[in-house]
């Protein structure tokens, strides 16, 4: 829990990349509702929380982060099944969340981020009264 | 020459999977979550391994798994990871409730990978890291197989 933290959600202007950057890849996401919000949760094995960067343009959910501590110059590679250094993903996201109150963390390479709903979108308990 | 996981080669899975994830946020632009398995279900975790003029490094990429309940054994050179990883957990929500998953694509239960080592290793010379999802297996390679420099005499 040491390493919750709650991120900057303003939009940021996109830098254009220096170097010609490799596709980042993809990571697995779990999507989870809960009557308050959203859970959203990517995994993203070597990104840390300074590495990590969330936004919302429009009502497009943004992720992106990259691995930090790569191996050094002189580790030779003999075999590789993650390629890549960077990973993104994008969600569409929809008119119920208040994207004022949208929290992220990052913990053992996992991205964690809730989207609360909007007071109005919160389900509501209706009483049965007994006439 | 760029550092990394060997990042400047051609993959033609990786275009096949660029070309899925462009399908899918067609999909996701008409409704907002489309409950489909999207990506498929990986080996986990997934391994890189790289080697130095005196060891070997295995990377498991194992994020949110808990270093007490991954094993890690060596026998002659066949490295063996076997665990357990529960992907609800990250969610943090008290009880989780599967019809209220729209996506599903995270890696949850138990795993065993055994990946082969170079002849060069020695199994008694082992320490392993975790940070950041990260698990970094250092295996020191046995004296008489280091890698030697030749020096060129001139004569």
């Amino acid at each position: 829990m040491a390493e919750r933290e709650t991120k900057e959600l303003a939009t940021r202007e996109e830098q254009a990349p220096a170097v010609r950057r490799e596709r980042p890849m993809i990571p697995p996401v779990d999507i989870y509702e809960t009557d308050d919000g959203l859970i959203l949760v990517a995994d993203m094995p070597g990104v840390t929380k300074e590495s990590v960067e969330v936004k919302i343009e429009e009502n497009v959910l943004q992720m992106r982060g990259e691995i930090t501590d790569l191996p050094g110059e002189d580790v030779q590679p003999l075999y590789a099944e993650l390629r890549g250094n960077e990973y993104f993903r994008a969600f569409t996201i929809g008119p119920e969340f208040d994207l004022d109150k949208v929290e992220a963390s990052m913990e053992a390479g996992v991205l964690r981020i809730y989207l609360p709903k909007l007071e109005a979108e919160k389900p509501k308990k209706i009483e049965i009264k007994v006439a | 020459m760029p550092i990394g996981w060997g990042v400047d080669f051609f993959d033609p899975f990786r275009e096949f999977e660029r070309l899925q994830e462009e399908v899918n946020r067609l999909l996701e632009m008409t409704s907002p979550f489309v409950p489909v398995r999207t990506v498929a279900r990986a080996t986990f975790p997934v391994i890189n391994i790289g080697e130095t003029n005196d060891a070997v490094y295995v990377y498991l990429f194992a994020p949110g798994v808990e270093p007490d309940k991954l094993d890690l054994s060596i026998e002659g050179n066949i490295l063996s990871i076997s665990g357990e990883r529960d992907a609800t957990k990250a969610l943090k929500v008290e009880k989780v409730d599967p019809n209220r998953f729209y996506r599903q694509e995270r890696f949850s239960g138990r795993f065993t990978r055994a990946v082969s080592l170079p002849e060069s290793i020695d199994a008694n010379q082992v320490e392993a890291t975790y940070q950041n999802g990260i698990i970094k297996v250092r295996i020191g390679k046995r004296e008489e197989k280091k890698a030697r420099k030749i020096e060129v005499k001139a004569s």
